[in-house]
């Protein structure tokens, strides 16, 4: 992820009054982290899985505090429980940032069976979860897809993933 | 050991309705439920929900006193949530955990075996514990804790079993129980009160 992809994404979340970000550290999504964690405008909190960081948002969003919850294809998987449990069980909004792991054109060095699963289950595990997904590719339409997917999950009241990929993230 | 429903109606005479409680789903909820019915209450969050999702409702609300009362199954099912709460660190949060031993509905399936809840927490980082097994006890720590403005965590020994109470089926359970929860936030004075307006 480049610095100019890195400023659109924080600028995005500010114009959405986004403020608390949360992650399980990951390779792609890293210097995105590590900038909002040097803007005082943005609380950063690192946890240490996947699950109850997404619980963590649910909670913070339905208090009124405006969160994103930043992942991979990974943290979506040990993540699943509590999506089930905040998107098709109690419909709380919560917007995710996951970078398209396995997606045709990473090249981040883990391995072609790796990539391969990631490939197969992203969207099939989204579906299965009833959690829509919008796939941005291009830097472009980054900032309007933000602002387009945290008005939607919260008028839908669901959890939103927006699938990073080609030139956003690689 | 204690029973549940006499700590949660002393926890009950101490709350005011501006502070906020996450539930888990156990006997917690049902008998939450029957003594305390004000303001912003999430009720029965499944296994390893409560304590994170009470987290979260620490940091939208600040300048409040949030309660999670969690129980030892859930906690177990992810016991990191304690590292995080412990480097978030929440002033305004008191975690209580009623341990009875057992999966709830599973007859005497041990939970933490011999492991001890309260060390876990301490060596996740969190400063403020204690086991509880009397309601004398409960009654110093967790007042004490309720008015005090750092993080704690109790552990709290309750006999196995459920109490019969009357409570509300429809409004401690899915999206009724939600929607009841966000209008009473949304009515909260501080609702999104530090809200960071667009740059």
């Amino acid at each position: 992820m480049d610095q100019q992809t890195i400023q659109m994404i924080a600028e995005a979340l500010k114009e959405e009054g986004i403020d608390l970000v949360v992650t399980m550290p990951e390779e792609p999504t890293q210097p995105l982290m590590e900038y909002l964690r040097n803007d005082p405008y943005f609380t950063t909190i690192t946890v240490s899985a996947e699950g109850h960081g997404l619980a963590m948002c649910a909670g913070a969003s339905l208090g009124g505090r405006k969160c994103v919850f930043v992942t991979g294809i990974a943290g979506l998987l040990v993540g699943s429980w509590a999506l089930a449990q905040t998107g098709l069980l109690y419909g709380i909004p919560t917007l995710i940032l996951a970078s398209y792991r396995g997606d045709i054109g990473d090249r981040s060095g883990i391995s072609g069976p790796q990539l391969f699963m990631f490939q197969q289950v992203a969207k099939p595990l989204l579906d299965a979860l009833r959690v829509p997904y919008v796939v941005t590719d291009q830097k472009s339409a980054l900032k309007r897809k933000i602002r387009d997917s945290f008005f939607a999950c919260e008028q839908y009241e669901t959890p939103i993933v927006m699938l990073l990929t080609g030139e956003v993230l690689w | 050991m204690v029973k549940r429903l006499d700590c949660l109606r002393l926890l009950a005479s101490w709350m005011d309705e501006h502070m906020l409680t996450a539930t888990s789903l156990s006997a917690n909820y049902r008998e939450w439920n029957a003594v305390w019915k004000n303001g912003a209450n999430f009720y029965a969050l499944n296994l390893g929900m409560c304590l994170p999702f009470a987290v979260g409702l620490s940091l939208a609300f600040p300048r409040r006193k949030v309660i999670a009362l969690d129980s030892d199954g859930s906690l177990l099912l992810d016991t990191s949530s304690l590292v995080t709460a412990a480097a978030v660190n929440p002033g305004n949060l008191v975690a209580i955990v009623f341990d009875n031993g057992v999966y709830g509905r599973m007859g005497a399936t041990a939970t933490a075996h011999a492991a001890d809840l309260e060390k876990i927490a301490q060596g996740a980082g969190i400063k403020s514990t204690a086991t509880i097994r009397t309601l004398e006890e409960f009654e110093r720590r967790v007042k004490a804790a309720m008015d005090g403005a750092e993080l704690a965590f109790f552990v709290v020994k309750v006999e196995p079993g459920k109490e019969r109470v009357d409570f509300d089926h429809r409004l401690t359970h899915g999206r009724a129980m939600k929607e009841a929860f966000v209008d009473a936030v949304r009515r909260h004075p501080d609702y999104r009160a530090n809200e960071k307006k667009s740059s």
